[in-house]
Order: C-alpha cells, then structure tokens, then sequence
C-alpha cells in the first residue's frame, strides 16, 4: 500500500514527519508523492495557525469524499488544540499522539489493513514464529502502563474484519511466561497491565489440556496479586462475546487486582447485522453477558465497540443498535464508520450506506452516549476515586488520571512526580466524558 | 497447516466441484470448515467440509469464483497433486445431541449445501427436510445423496425444480413448526431474509444457526 503523508507548521512537525515516514517505511508501506494513489494518508497539523487548520479541514473533507469510491485510511497528529482534536476525532480514521507514534502500524492494522510487507510474504497461518516475538524484551513507552500479548490471531472470521488472514490462527501464549512477565512488570512498578489478544478471552482454546483456559490465567494472576502484597490493575482487551463465560466474570469479581472494567465488543444491536457480520453471537448472548456483568460487578465500567452503516444495514437496523446503546448505557463506545477492508468476505459486498448516512449515524450513537455518560458521571459527585496518574492534562496546572474503570479525572497539581502514582480524588464536577476532582491523598495501598 | 495429496476431483457443472483427498487422520466436527490453498500460493480461502465426519476422506464443494484465485487454482489440480489445508474451524458445527427437539431444517443457497451434505453423511437417520435454492436445476448438487422426500429443490432461473422461486419464498409459503432446529448457509441476503421469515413464524432466535458464505 502506497501511503503519503503532508506536513504543516513549523520544524518540529517536519522533524516528526521524518519519525512518522520512519515508522511507516519500516512496516513496508511505500511512499508517494501522489496523494490521490495512496491507501493511507496522513497529516502533521498545526493547530496554532488557523490557515494551517482550515488546510486540514480542506484536506480530510477531500479525503472522505473519496472513501465513497476507494478504500483509504487516515490518521493526523501533531500540534493540535484540545478543541480542534475532538473535531478530528470524527473526522480522521486515527489520531494519536506523537510519543504514541511506535504503534501507529499496530493502529493502522486495527483497520483490517495489512502491511505491504506482510503481503509479499504471505502470512504464517499458524503464527509459528509468534514465540519470537513475545520472548522480544520490549522498551516500555511508560514506568506504570504496560501491555502483556497473550494470544494472537482468530479464528471467527468476522465478514468486516481481515485479521483472520493477516494474523493466522489463534495461537496463546504459555501462561507460565504470560505470569513470569507479569511478576517481573509489577516488581518494576508498573501498575495498569494489560493483557492483549485479538480475541483475548480466547485464550487456551488452541491447547486444550495442554494450557489453562483463560478465566483460570485470570485466577492466577488473582492469586498473583493476593501474594505479591503490591497494588495494581490487570485489564483485557479485545474480548469476543461468544468466548466470554460467566466464570471470566466471576473470577474478575473475586479479585481486587483484576480491573473493574470490561470492554466487550458489540458491533451491531440487532441480530439479522449481528448475522451478516458473522459474529457469532446474537444480541440475546450479549444482554445475558451484561446481565452477569451488572449482577457480579455492579460497579464495573462497561467499554464496546460499534460499527455504523454495515452494509445493508436500515434505518430499523440502526435504531435496533440505538436502542441497545439505551439499554446497556455504556461508559465509553468506539464507533466507526464501516469501510470495506480488502481481505475481508464484506469487501465483495455493496457499500450501500452513504457516507452522510454513516456520519449521521455515528453523531446519534455519540450523542446517545452523551445522554447516558452525563448521569452516570454526576452520581460520582463528592465520592472519592482510586486513580492512576498518568501525565499532564491539556488544561494548564492539572494532571490527567483515569479510574480502575478508565474515567479520566483531572486534578489540580503541578506535581509531576504524582504521574505513574495512584492517589484518591475526591471528584467535584462532571462532564459528558470526564470527572474532576480534587486531589485527597497518594498513597501506596497495599491491601490485596 | 498440512499438505494432503488430492485423490479425485468431480465436476458436477462448468463452475463446481468437488475435492476429494485423503484423510491422513484429520478431525473435524460435521459443519466446520478448512482452509484450503494449492500448494504454491500463499492466499487461503474457507470451505465448509462436504464430506462425513466417518467418511475415509475428505471432501469439499468448491464453486470457481470469477475473481478468485484460490477457487480457480484449486480447479486445476489432478489426483497426486498435493494443496495445503489448515483447520478446522468455526462454530457451525452440529450434533443431533446438542439440540432440543428433533425436528431440523436445513436451508441453503448454492454450494452452502455443502455442510448439510456432512451433517446426513454422519447422522443418516436424522430427522430433516432440506431446502436448496439455486438459479437452474442442472445446479442440485448431488441430491441423489439425500433421501427424496426430504430434499426441496428451488429454483430461482427456471421451472426444473420443486419449487419455482427463491428458498425465502418457499419457505414464506410453509407451516412450520417453532420448534423447528433452522439451520441456514449460503448468501448473506438469503440468510437475513429468511430470519425475518422464521421469527414471523415463531422461531426464536436461539433456534436459529447460520453460517455465512458470501
């Protein structure tokens, strides 16, 4: 895939497009000057110059015209203002930060694109070659949030997705050296964990007898975090609804290290898409799997993901999934835009939502979410939260945290050795997606 | 993946076939499928199994698409030649057992026949009726395999058939049980026509299987 990318503003953003052709060159991706013949564009932009801005207006409203008739990728980063980055957010396919730039391959592929590289080679089906990668010694971009892959490829052959051919088979991880590296993450301080899979819960199907099912490597890494007497949060992410038991469930329940959050994937609220989507569950599973989730851990924030205007999919079709969002009010959802993925079995069907449709789409499920994200973060008004610091907020003189369930909380400080450390924030205000609070106390829990 | 030498290869029209090749020990639960290549080409694709779970070998119903290069090059192979096979897969997979009640349908559309073709090749004494649509009946693939009264030809192209029509409008014009185990594999409009058409006859939803091809 040809790939182009356009620089605007000052040297820095030339100094970070030299690091993003870097990045791109090196995961196969060749350059052109063209940008009308590249699959993936992207753009440096400057937000402290209004002309540079509207260049970037100007430019992404181009660029998805043309998704109506090729399949194209974009992503932005850069000098962007807070609100200019929220506009971004429904306008770009990615937007990440610069310190981010080492995954931008790893986003892009979220898209179901896979790499020039990868193509010419062909993929290794049965990822025989994965334990090289997991036994890699990776560089840490943080001291307190890491990522453990513990399982890698699917087998569920998803009509939107491309992975099952890109990514082969699911293969896992053995789970001795999944919590060797754990024990090893948390004797360091690291403190938000995260187990990674493209279908992550489910781990061990591939070795049956031979490895343990994932709901008991959860229970270990329970048992782990009773003994090693050190506060930290496991996460899990990407779930599939069909492999997710009320035994994952209720071991999360049983142990304070297992995070309080759980994102499942929905993608669609109506079944006859649910069906066309090949996804293997209907929305009778995924409300089962919400109702254990609300009566085992009622406090647990609920994450999904969402794709508008699937090919066929009606006005009925929609609300179907509108109303699910009303059901299950979710904390956070990501929703895309459907576009066909070249690989994947929907790419040979029609693209029959417009692209109007899908926006407009998008804007009633963001909306939805609003609707629901407003009481539920104003009834955590005056309690005080457990928070992880994870840098300086966008707004002058504050940190940024999140919650054991991924809420972002401000506070007022100018601390900066707080960042990488949890501490109670006792909350004082909300918004549509985000607390603040005011800082109670730091503290090193140790009561596992 | 493994290599498996091809045994036979049977042209039931201009554009399908089936592959037969050896066994070699291979498992698989009737209604999964394999993904197949010819042996020097790196693209797979998926194919339900058409053969038996107790069958000495596998088989599998391949329709030669126009711009598919795996379905073409996997055309082209004689008895000898080796393809590359990795599986099985997926959640279709059906045992009699697994079901309450003991009353199946099965609809398809083309070559989705082919995992209901496995399911009466393993379980003979089951309890089905068996819905095939295609465009003309020279398409009824190997229906001599299944048990006369049990099988329903529709044809949407011309009057060779039981049924002049598409599958979804057959079965619109049937009683049905709700208690009816419906199974469904073929085209996506297919499938989600006819979930609309059983749910209106009662069917619940967790009576209703389906498996996607194209």
């Amino acid at each position: 895939m040809k790939y182009h990318v356009i620089t605007l503003g000052c040297q820095m953003n030339l100094s970070d497009s030299e690091r993003v052709i870097s990045v791109l060159d090196e995961a196969g991706y060749e350059w052109t000057d063209n940008e009308e013949e590249a699959g993936l564009i992207g753009i440096l932009a400057c937000s402290v110059r209004q002309k540079a801005i509207d260049k970037v207006y100007s430019r992404i409203h181009k660029w998805n015209k043309w998704k109506d008739h090729k399949n194209l990728v974009t992503f932005i980063s850069g000098c962007i203002l807070p609100n200019d980055h929220e506009k971004f957010l429904k306008l770009f396919d990615i937007t990440f930060q610069m310190k981010d730039l080492p995954k931008l391959p790893e986003m892009i592929s979220r898209y179901g694109v896979t790499t020039p590289a990868q193509l010419k080679i062909g993929i290794d089906p049965h990822n025989e070659n994965i334990e090289r990668f997991w036994n890699v010694k990776p560089s840490y971009q943080s001291n307190y949030e890491a990522f453990i892959p513990i399982q890698n490829g699917c087998d569920k052959f998803c009509s939107f997705c491309a992975v099952p051919y890109t990514r082969g088979r699911e293969v896992s991880r053995p789970s001795k050296d999944i919590l060797a590296e754990l024990a090893l993450l948390v004797a360091q301080g690291f403190k938000s964990i995260t187990l990674l899979g493209q279908n992550v819960n489910s781990y061990g199907l591939d070795k049956k007898g031979e490895e343990v099912t994932f709901p008991e490597l959860l229970r270990q890494i329970g048992e782990m975090g009773k003994r090693l007497k050190k506060e930290f949060w496991v996460y899990f992410t990407s779930p599939h609804p069909r492999d997710m038991t009320d035994e994952v469930i209720e071991v999360i329940a049983q142990y304070p290290v297992l995070a309080k959050q759980i994102h499942l994937p929905m993608q669609s609220g109506d079944d006859k898409v649910l069906i066309r989507m090949n996804r293997k569950h209907n929305m009778g599973k995924y409300r089962d799997i919400v109702h254990s989730i609300r009566r085992l851990i009622p406090e647990a924030t609920l994450f999904t993901d969402i794709i508008v205007g699937f090919t066929g999919e009606t006005e009925e079709q929609f609300e179907n999934t509108r109303r699910a969002m009303e059901e299950f009010k979710f904390n956070m959802s990501y929703t895309a835009m459907y576009s066909p993925r070249p690989g994947a079995t929907s790419h040979r069907w029609d693209d029959d939502v417009s692209q109007d449709e899908k926006k407009r789409r998008l804007h009633v499920l963001t909306e939805e979410l609003r609707k629901y994200n407003v009481p539920y973060n104003k009834s955590l008004v005056d309690k005080t939260l457990r928070v992880l610091v994870r840098g300086a907020d966008r707004k002058e003189g504050y940190l940024s945290s999140l919650t054991e369930g991924k809420l972002i909380v401000r506070f007022a400080s100018n601390n900066k050795d707080l960042i990488g450390q949890f501490a109670d924030v006792k909350v004082v205000s909300a918004s549509d997606f985000s607390l603040e609070g005011e800082l109670v106390k730091v503290k090193e829990a140790v009561t596992q | 993946m493994r290599e498996f030498k091809v045994e036979i290869i049977r042209y039931l029209t201009d554009s399908t076939y089936v592959v037969r090749i050896k066994r070699n020990g291979f498992k698989f639960q009737t209604g999964q499928f394999v993904m197949l290549s010819p042996e020097k080409l790196a693209q797979q694709r998926e194919y339900s199994v058409y053969s038996g779970e107790n069958d000495p070998y596998i088989e599998v119903l391949i329709r030669e698409v126009k711009d598919g290069d795996t379905s073409k090059r996997l055309k082209l192979l004689h008895p000898g030649d080796k393809l590359k096979l990795d599986g099985p897969f997926g959640f279709f997979n059906f045992h009699p057992d697994k079901f309450t009640g003991d009353l199946f349908l099965f609809v398809a559309t083309g070559t989705g026949i082919s995992p209901f073709h496995s399911f009466i090749r393993t379980f003979p004494k089951l309890n089905y009726h068996l819905i095939h649509g295609v465009r003309y009946g020279h398409e009824a693939y190997e229906h001599d395999d299944f048990a006369k009264d049990r099988i329903t030809l529709c044809t949407s192209g011309d009057s060779s058939g039981d049924f002049e029509g598409r599958v979804t409008d057959y079965v619109t014009l049937q009683k049905l049980n709700p208690d009816t185990n419906c199974f469904l594999c073929g085209n996506s409009e297919m499938i989600t026509e006819m979930f609309d058409i059983l749910t209106a006859k009662g069917v619940p939803v967790s009576n209703i299987y389906s498996e996607v091809y194209f």
